[in-house]
């Protein structure tokens, strides 16, 4: 298994994400890239856009639902599909990071599936030396 | 384990989960309930009945199946004074729900115009992922969207006063308020307004296929074999980004109020509190969202059955909420008190003589509007008293899903199914075909086994069953 990756998982009525990387920034990157593939096929975002983003949250794993909360408004509320995260810093309760897609084009992003929304149910987030993992489900 | 009260419904005593301050009730038979026994439902149902300030019971319908905190199919009612209000109790999809309306034609006189129909509808009404709708609002004009809901939308052309009296609530919960409502959530929404959305949203054309009760379907405007059409709708962006803002609101909140809960999902606070309130007036925003939306979208629709069919008279038969919390006045323990109901994949069902019911329906009850997945029936019930006084006047909202995305998909290809689909004689149009198969009929619960049970534990009765002739999904 490759060290830094997503999976989709079942759930009975929507999806979830558990993402892996050697550290948790990559596996809060990960988390994001596979929220984008549910939503359209990433190989038809170019990457040519850059977006500053830093979010604070009250815990972590609040952290974890507003990233990808605002991966999620970036495509539905200002329609700018991502393919690319980069988490700069990653704090207790902070992150910086720079995101880079496109603005949505609905001749070539064909939209999967509407995401609603990133829930807490079940969410969990394992940080150790050398491979962290994240697990959340989404509201389809 | 569930104790059995009678054959359609199951306890779940207090003493089955440390914490639990009210008993559990799920209406099921015995074969719903080893489905319901199959993932979290239970459990979540125990969980909620650890909330404080629960009154009744903590309620699953027969429809029921695992969600997030809430189990979707689930049914809450709060004392206003000891209770809390649960975002997560209302679910993202704020007033996500259905709306029926009524051609004034028999659909075997129009059989070879059904498939011309449905694809007129499908280019009339915007209804896939991501896309924007017919119309852009700006700021102000969003704000009375929020605040006006269906009046707003007539208010611009789209429909008539008519209509109004056959919406829940008329359409338009008086509540709420544009500013409980983020910058954020307003431009998910801004876009959306007049889009029928994926997942399990459709549109389908149907016949009446059987009447139950001849004299309640014509005091609804239902006759055997007339031509029907079901919009499945919400709040789309807007308001699934205000349940998100919210949930973050209520956890911050709880700290306050020194309250903790057994599942974050479930994040809740006092009623009356400021973050309570403030809730309450985004979550109406939010459903008038919704009212305005399949507004809109029945306005689409008399226009291409206008088109297409050339035939005028569409009428609203009724529009009920999924996904919403209001305060009602309901009878505890021999005495009115006002309560606030939250349902989440559950409908109101009111009895006859209800004073929320217009004029024309007060002696026959609410029309119950149950759709079935696709290609399967859905079903037009009626209040009851007994639902007044065992479930708050709610009751189920659709078949329930059994099987997972993945599972669906795995098991069935788009061509396929769309290949059963034409088999039996329904015309298909979808915006995307992986969403399609995620939707196919078996994944979801038996819903004429599912309308028995409410119909069988009174909670609602048959008046008439539906059948699909095409299916538009987005």
């Amino acid at each position: 298994m490759k060290r830094r990756g997503y999976e989709i998982l079942e759930h009975p009525a929507d999806l979830g994400i558990s993402a892996r990387g050697e550290s948790l920034q990559e596996a809060f990157e990960e988390a994001a890239k596979g929220l984008t593939a549910i939503i359209l096929d990433p190989a038809t975002i170019r990457p040519q856009t850059a977006l500053p983003v830093s979010i604070t949250a009250s815990d972590r794993e609040q952290l974890l639902v507003r990233w990808l909360s605002e991966v999620l408004y970036l495509f539905d509320g200002k329609r700018f599909p991502c393919a690319e995260f980069t988490i700069h810093e990653l704090g207790p309760t902070w992150l910086v990071a720079t995101v880079r897609g496109e603005d949505l084009d609905a001749s070539r992003h064909h939209t999967r599936l509407d995401v609603k929304a990133v829930t807490y149910h079940q969410l969990d987030i394992q940080e150790f030396a050398g491979q962290s993992r994240v697990r959340v489900f989404l509201d389809i | 384990m569930f104790t059995r009260i009678d054959r359609y419904r199951h306890l779940i005593p207090k003493s089955y989960k440390a914490g639990m301050l009210i008993d559990g009730l799920v209406f099921a038979d015995e074969h719903l309930l080893p489905q319901i026994e199959a993932d979290q439902t239970k459990e979540q149902v125990a969980n909620v009945a650890t909330l404080p300030g629960l009154v009744g019971r903590s309620l699953a319908m027969p429809d029921a199946h695992q969600g997030y905190g809430f189990c979707i199919g689930g049914v809450a009612a709060a004392d206003l004074d000891e209770g809390v209000v649960s975002a997560g109790g209302v679910g993202f999809d704020i007033n996500c729900g259905v709306r029926l309306l009524s051609v004034p034609a028999a659909a075997g006189d129009v059989a070879d115009r059904i498939e011309p129909l449905i694809h007129q509808l499908f280019r009339d009404i915007p209804c896939g992922t991501g896309r924007k709708g017919a119309l852009s609002l700006g700021g102000r004009e969003l704000d009375g969207v929020l605040c006006d809901g269906a009046e707003w939308a007539i208010s611009r052309g789209y429909g008539t006063e008519d209509d109004l009296t056959r919406i829940e609530e008329h359409g338009r919960l008086g509540s709420a308020d544009a500013a409980a409502v983020s910058n954020r959530a307003k431009e998910r929404g801004h876009v959306q307004l007049g889009t029928l959305g994926s997942g399990n949203h459709f549109l389908e054309i149907q016949r009446v296929d059987e009447v139950y009760d001849e004299r309640v379907a014509g005091v609804f405007g239902l006759r055997q074999g007339q031509l029907m059409i079901l919009i499945h709708s919400g709040s789309r962006g807007l308001g699934h980004q205000v349940c998100t803002d919210y949930l973050d609101v209520m956890h911050d909140g709880m700290k306050r109020y020194r309250m903790s809960v057994v599942d974050r999902q479930l994040a809740c606070v006092p009623v009356g509190s400021p973050e309570g309130e403030r809730y309450l007036k985004a979550m109406a925003a939010a459903a008038n969202f919704a009212f305005a939306n399949r507004q809109m979208m029945t306005h689409w629709t008399r226009e291409a059955v206008q088109r297409v069919l050339g035939i005028d008279g569409v009428r609203v038969v009724y529009d009920i909420c999924h996904n919403i919390a209001k305060r009602e006045a309901h009878a505890v323990g021999g005495r009115r008190t006002t309560l606030l109901v939250h349902r989440k994949g559950a409908t109101r069902a009111f009895p006859p003589g209800h004073p929320e019911l217009p004029a024309d329906l007060k002696d026959v009850g609410q029309p119950v509007l149950i759709p079935g997945s696709m290609g399967t029936s859905s079903y037009v019930l009626v209040g009851t008293e007994l639902a007044m006084q065992e479930t708050f006047g709610s009751c189920c909202h659709g078949a329930g899903r059994a099987m997972s995305r993945t599972q669906a998909k795995r098991e069935t290809s788009a061509d396929a199914l769309m290949r059963d689909m034409k088999g039996m004689g329904i015309h298909v149009r979808c915006g995307s075909r992986a969403g399609l198969t995620e939707e196919k009929p078996d994944a979801y619960k038996d819903v004429s086994r599912v309308v028995d049970v409410v119909h069988n534990a009174g909670l609602a009765r048959k008046v008439a069953r539906l059948v699909p002739l095409a299916v538009m999904k987005g």
